[in-house]
């Protein structure tokens, strides 16, 4: 369970101040997957790296399973699985490796270690591609490898940062079962995206967020009633274009 | 722990994979030795041999002896040079006159002006003009025994003090030169090898998107900075191992105590040596990390971190301007060792205050730097420029 409580930052610069975040709030239940959705400079990477506890927050709180991000970020790190938007590899290493080294980095060790990447490696159909040094793999199996590495460890909730942007639809797919089976498990799903359809398909409940704020939020339905459109896209676009009256 | 040995092992697996870079890294401990070889090679040949010389000589006619003299001592006429060494010989221009009236004045017993003419300022000419200087001289010393004894005086009461000169410095200025060699590439070998390495793992892996990752990760940066540090310093003293080994064993094969100097790594100065320079690696490698994790991009790293090279190569250099050091230079890292060495090189006792004082001053700045660097690391500065 990811909670968010009136996150404030702004970035100072010599010459203007950014505001990022202006009081977002939002909670990603367990068992669902909670898109985020909102223009480019809405504040939304701010966000994911406030959680992450890269960013300090000027006002506000972020709650990860009770634990305070502020107060203790390496606590709240352990309970996440992070796909991040522009993820690297190492190239000179194997999926394996990198696997291993992230599932170490987790304080992972032993047997236990190696029945979990040989798993996650399974679940994610992989295996082949184990004992490959990563130079030159596809833009899929690079998403299979960060998936493997955020899932290795089996957190309890998992973040991902538009994670299908340059995925064809075979590598989409996969990733789409696999949030679904992680749903079904009962983990808490945060998931930021662009993509109109991937959201309606998959999210259970959609936050938009616009100039550091929630704009407003719901099920895709929900969405779409509120702002009286049939398409989600159409709905998004009317209630982050239309600063009064939606944000609840 | 577990974290910190996965660290480490990852940062060992891409450094080593990278041959190329490895090359590079290791490149300056399989060079030095080749060009200490070289180097003393040509200062035995120089400073033992006696080459010929070519003098432009004026006036050669009128002191046939004194001619014959230089002849002896392989002093020879201008006209005789060989095609190849011509440019050489011509560039240097020693001249020597021989004034008209020579055979005259010999016999008359009066002085004679002889003149040497050449750049006294350039090093190429600085062994021949000493022996043309040190040919006259005798020559001239000869001729006014032989007049004294003829009159029946004892040549001896010419010397009434005679300087014994004991030089004390164990080698020659030429083994100088050689330790001097080895001593600067030793520091620049601890310095420059981990260099790639270093900038690789801080802004190459923030270029290739890997550096957020590891941020996001439930890992202290500070374990994150002493493993990449770890890694990069294993190499530079790998190379300096490589580079102390071969060069003990390619100074073997040349006889350096034809220049009297007593230039000899044996077991116990290389322990000495290792125990100044393993600090210093991991000094050079904290402060290359310090600075390449701030620059925006690999270029910009290199760069930065490429003026740091300077450091090695210009503190020895300042250190030997100053006649009357300062007592804290002992201290500080860099010129600390570098003095430490040239005694080493020496032969000289190990000072080991001085020793224990600059490795823990080194040890307390490489400590400053790495939590320096694990703290900016934390900085939203650093965070923001991820992307």
């Amino acid at each position: 369970m990811i909670e968010v409580n009136n996150l404030h930052k702004s970035f100072i610069d010599k010459k203007n101040t950014v505001k990022a975040l202006d009081g977002l709030s939002f909670t990603a239940k367990d068992g669902e997957i909670t898109g985020i959705l909102g223009p480019n400079g809405a504040g939304k990477t701010t966000c994911l790296r406030t959680l992450y506890g890269l960013l300090k927050a000027d006002e506000g709180s972020v709650m990860v399973d009770g634990i305070n991000v502020l107060e203790d970020p390496l606590a709240v790190r352990k309970q996440l699985g992070i796909f991040p938007d522009k993820f690297g590899l190492y190239e000179r290493l194997t999926a394996y490796e990198q696997v291993d080294y992230f599932a170490s980095l987790h304080g992972m060790r032993g047997t236990k270690k190696k029945a979990a990447i040989e798993q996650v490696f399974k679940d994610l159909e992989m295996e082949e591609l184990a004992h490959r040094k990563m130079v030159g793999f596809s833009q899929g199996q690079r998403m299979k490898v960060t998936l493997a590495q955020a899932l290795v460890h089996q957190p309890k909730n998992f973040v991902l940062d538009e994670p299908t942007r340059g995925l064809d639809v075979m590598s989409t797919r996969v990733l789409r079962n696999h949030l679904a089976k992680f749903k079904a498990k009962g983990h808490c799903i945060l998931f930021s995206s662009h993509v109109m359809q991937e959201v309606a398909a998959l999210c259970d409940r959609v936050i938009i967020v616009s100039n550091g704020k929630l704009a407003a939020q719901g099920t895709p339905q929900e969405l779409c009633d509120l702002a009286g459109e049939k398409l989600l896209e159409d709905a998004f676009v009317k209630l982050i274009g239309s600063d009064e009256g939606v944000a609840a | 722990m577990i974290q910190f040995k996965a660290l480490l092992i990852k940062e060992l697996k891409e450094a080593f994979r990278d041959k190329r870079a490895l090359m590079v890294a290791l490149s300056m401990g399989l060079l030095a030795p080749v060009m200490i070889m070289v180097i003393s090679k040509v200062m035995i040949t120089e400073s033992v041999g006696n080459p010929p010389i070519y003098v432009q000589f004026t006036g050669a006619e009128y002191a046939p002896k004194l001619i014959e003299k230089f002849e002896e001592n392989n002093i020879l006429q201008f006209a005789n040079v060989p095609e190849d060494d011509k440019y050489a010989w011509q560039e240097r221009g020693i001249e020597v006159d021989i004034p008209e009236d020579f055979a005259e004045k010999m016999a008359e017993g009066q002085a004679i002006d002889v003149v040497l003419r050449a750049d006294f300022g350039k090093k190429s000419s600085s062994s021949p003009i000493r022996r043309v200087r040190e040919t006259v001289r005798s020559y001239s010393q000869a001729i006014g025994y032989k007049r004294l004894l003829v009159r029946g005086v004892d040549v001896k009461l010419l010397r009434p003090i005679i300087l014994q000169e004991q030089d004390t410095a164990l080698p020659t200025s030429n083994a100088v030169m050689v330790s001097m060699f080895l001593g600067m590439y030793l520091l620049m070998g601890a310095f420059v090898s981990g260099l790639s390495i270093a900038i690789d793992s801080s802004a190459g892996e923030r270029e290739r998107n890997v550096l957020e990752m590891l941020l996001c990760q439930p890992v202290s940066t500070l374990k994150i900075v002493l493993a990449k540090m770890t890694c990069a310093s294993a190499v530079s003293v790998l190379s300096i191992i490589i580079m102390l080994v071969l060069t003990t064993i390619s100074v073997g094969f040349i006889d350096l105590s034809k220049i009297g100097a007593t230039f000899s790594l044996n077991a116990f100065s290389i322990a000495a040596l290792l125990i100044l320079l393993i600090p210093l690696c991991f000094f050079a490698t904290a402060l290359q990390l310090f600075f390449s994790f701030q620059a925006k991009s690999f270029k910009e790293a290199q760069s930065t971190v490429s003026m740091l090279i300077m450091l090695p190569a210009m503190v020895p250099m300042a250190i030997m301007m100053i006649d009357d050091k300062p007592a804290w230079v002992n201290w500080l890292p860099i010129s600390g060792q570098s003095m430490l060495m040239e005694d080493v090189f020496k032969g000289l006792p190990v000072d080991w205050t001085v020793l224990a004082s600059t490795t823990m001053m080194t040890i307390v700045m490489t400590v400053a730097l790495v939590i320096m660097t694990s703290k900016k690391l934390k900085s939203e500065k650093v965070v923001m420029s991820l992307s």
